[in-house]
């Protein structure tokens, strides 16, 4: 923490330091713009466009990156010094409430009015996740996330069965697979955010969008609704038939654990992020290319969902601070977030963009036709669930994360997970 | 940990160097010089900075409601009567006391064997040794990445030895995962404590040892009247260091068990990293540090007193 903490003062310092005599160089009290973003390998994008910010600027971007999942942590210390970033890199929805609420971000509306296509230019039900009590807060960067169901082809066929369209199709296969002594489906529950996918598409199969919605503003009834109790039911029937064996608590996603059960055929299914391909991309390559197939989640007989709906990371953002000198530099950088130079370097490194000229690049990138599949069902989705842990604020996360393991395991029962629900803090 | 480094200080006081001892004439009289307060200064500048100071803040912090947005605004007792009435707090510290039981059980006979195995000076125990404190070397996030793969259900040991791990399902019960914590730190800390051991063994005069053989003692009444007795200090010293080790276990419950299933591995140091840094109450993960605090320090106290070792009775005595 504090030599991560002291390299960032230090990237800070040395930041201004350069931007200082730039500034200089132009002769004219132009300054510079801090840009903080999650310090991974998608930062060479994100080079790239500063870089050609830079070329024609008169204010100057800096790109601050901060390495690791320890992001938010360190973005919620800085974010109220003097070393606070102009813009900054996150995940929509709960993860900026706080900052909105401490009065922190700047509306992004007098932006969008002098450049519509800071709004017009990206796929609505993405844009959407940024926007807290009506006023938009984020520009969608980066590439989209959807939650698919992923099967192994070889394992379905040789069970002589099909991706599932409904529920009771699911079923179906889970009892088919297991009679042939395959696990039905992977998952990944050391993890706990993967146990919650589950749940995320069956409260939105059963009831909608709008239930999730209703209790995220604080109404608690939703989660004892009849609608509630319905998705936890059918949850409860497919564990109890078997669907995810017996050890999942042991598995984790993120040590390649469950894609390894489907890659090898050991089971037949697992629902998750569309970073599955590229996971499975680099662990066997040769499954990624011919053996994993992809489907949307199954349709629920009589329930209130449209089946085009989505659920999971809608996009990353970048949000702009209050504080910032150069608000009119800050739209000019983020307008290069729907150029095509953007989509191009996105795509080429496994990214989707969400902007509306992405189709006419979708050619260029690893698996055109996966691409093309995950871009229509989002651009499709009448509505785009953010996950609930990044929907909720970062202190809901470990009861949420707790609550769907616990009742997966049988520790809590329909009540006791509705009561847990209804306890989680909601700003 | 300070109770330990505290108590030799002022310990059977060395002859002190000529120089000092005409410079300063102890108040206690009769030619017995101590060492002035002076000396102490840097050492106590280092205690006040980096352990006073920051505990007091976190007392502070502790009776506010702070997120690391802004200022933290006083709360009052809220912290505090909210941790009253927290179950998982509760369970938190039955946790601690059971992993830090189960290290000190488990640990304490195998590396004291083997310490004193290792103290023997023959050249295959010296090759056997060194292999054995591989594990010490290696961080304990390095260690638990290792074992979390190991331990995979469908892949790892488990999948291979299914007669006795059945489906594998270590990390996903409570006993399992909690027996996998406690594997985890023995695996990595009795190297630790055999080191220990083997120093203090290797110290044990070799004359006690020629004259209980001369009276016909074998080696297991050698080990039980010699060995055991004159390790005495050793073995507290162990011990307290597991005490400590144990109630600040964190690396290997964040990567193995992540306090689950459910609340079942949240061990009170990993509930107070999940209020603080995952759910961003810093009020909350202070009041936990602090009673963290307070229950580490009396622990340490009472097993030092409670063994006499801060008497520093000599085990040599009586040569």
């Amino acid at each position: 923490m504090t030599a991560a903490a002291s390299a960032l003062v230090i990237g800070l310092t040395a930041g201004c330091g350069s931007g200082g005599s730039s500034a200089g160089a132009s002769g004219g009290g132009a300054g510079v713009i801090h840009v903080l973003v999650y310090g991974d390998a998608g930062n060479t994008v994100e080079k790239q466009l500063v870089d050609t910010f830079n070329k024609t600027s008169k204010v100057k971007a800096v790109l601050d990156t901060i390495p690791g999942a320890d992001y938010q942590t360190k973005l919620q210390t800085v974010i109220t010094t003097s070393q606070a970033p102009d813009v900054f890199f996150n995940w929509g929805g709960g993860s900026i409430a706080p900052f909105v609420k401490a009065g922190l971000l700047l509306p992004l509306d007098d932006m969008i009015a002098k450049d519509p296509g800071l709004k017009a230019n990206f796929l609505p039900s993405v844009f959407n996740t940024a926007v807290i009590d009506g006023k938009s807060y984020g520009v969608p960067m980066r590439g989209t996330q959807p939650v698919l169901l992923f099967d192994n082809k070889k394992t379905l066929a040789d069970a002589g069965l099909t991706p599932p369209a409904t529920w009771d199709d699911l079923l179906a296969d889970v009892h088919a697979l297991k009679a042939k002594g395959v696990t039905p489906i992977a998952l990944g529950g050391g993890d706990q955010w993967p146990t919650l996918m589950w749940f995320e598409y069956a409260y939105d199969r059963v009831a909608g969008p709008g239930l999730f919605q209703k209790a995220l503003g604080g109404d608690a009834t939703a989660w004892a609704s009849p609608e509630s109790r319905k998705a936890l039911g059918m949850l409860k029937q497919l564990i109890d038939a078997g669907a995810f064996g017996s050890n999942y608590d042991s598995v984790k996603y993120t040590d390649g654990g469950s894609p390894a059960l489907l890659a090898k055929g050991k089971a037949a299914f697992e629902l998750m992020g569309s970073w599955e391909y590229s996971t499975q991309q680099s662990n066997d390559p040769d499954f990624a290319k011919n053996g994993l197939g992809y489907s949307a989640f199954p349709t629920v007989t009589g329930g209130a969902g449209d089946p085009n709906d989505v659920v999971g990371n809608t996009n990353n953002f970048y949000s702009v601070l209050k504080t910032t000198k150069h608000p009119d530099a800050v739209a000019q950088f983020l307008k290069l977030m729907y150029s095509d130079e953007f989509v191009k370097a996105q795509l080429g490194i496994g990214n989707l963009p969400t902007t509306t000229n992405t189709p006419q690049f979708l050619s260029g990138s690893a698996d055109p036709a996966y691409s093309q599949y995950q871009y229509n069902l989002v651009k499709q989705a009448p509505s785009f669930q953010l996950s609930w842990d990044q929907a909720y604020p970062p202190s809901a996360i470990t009861p949420i994360h707790q609550a769907v393991q616990e009742f997966f395991d049988g520790k809590l029962d329909t009540d006791g997970f509705v009561k847990a629900m209804q306890a989680l803090p909601t700003s | 940990m300070t109770s330990i480094s505290a108590a030799p200080a002022p310990a059977p006081a060395p002859p002190a160097p000529a120089a000092a001892a005409g410079r300063r004439r102890a108040r206690g009289g009769a030619g017995v010089t101590r060492p002035g307060l002076a000396w102490a200064a840097p050492a106590t500048a280092f205690f006040a900075l980096f352990a006073i100071v920051p505990l007091v803040l976190v007392a502070v912090l502790s009776f506010t409601t702070w997120n690391g947005i802004g200022s933290p605004q006083p709360a009052g007792l809220a912290n505090w009567t909210a941790l009253w009435h927290d179950p998982v707090m509760i369970k938190s510290l039955w946790l601690s006391a059971l992993l830090t039981t189960l290290g000190v059980v488990v640990q304490t006979p195998i590396s004291l064997l083997l310490g004193v195995w290792a103290a023997g000076h023959q050249r295959n125990r010296a090759i056997l040794s060194a292999i054995y404190f591989v594990p010490l070397l290696l961080s304990a996030t390095a260690v638990s990445v290792l074992w979390r793969a190991l331990l995979d259900p469908n892949f790892g040991i488990p999948a291979q030895a299914s007669w006795l791990f059945g489906d594998g399902n270590l990390l996903g019960s409570q006993a399992g995962s909690i027996g996998v914590l406690a594997f985890v730190g023995a695996w990595q800390w009795t190297p630790l404590h055999t080191l220990i051991y083997q120093g203090g063994a290797r110290a044990v005069p070799q004359v006690l040892y020629q004259a209980a053989a001369i009276d016909g003692a074998g080696r297991v009444r050698q080990f039980f009247h010699i060995t055991l007795p004159q390790l005495r200090n050793t073995i507290i010293t162990s011990m307290v260091l597991m005490v400590v080790g144990g109630l600040t276990t964190f690396d290997t419950v964040l990567i193995l068990t992540q306090g689950g299933p459910g609340t079942d591995t949240t061990i009170s140091a990993y509930y107070m990293y999940q209020q603080g840094f995952k759910s961003f109450d810093f009020g909350g993960a202070s009041a936990v540090a602090l009673v963290l605090v307070v229950v580490a320090t009396v622990i340490s106290l009472a097993v030092v007193r409670l063994s006499g070792y801060d008497r520093m009775r000599s085990t040599v005595e009586g040569l």
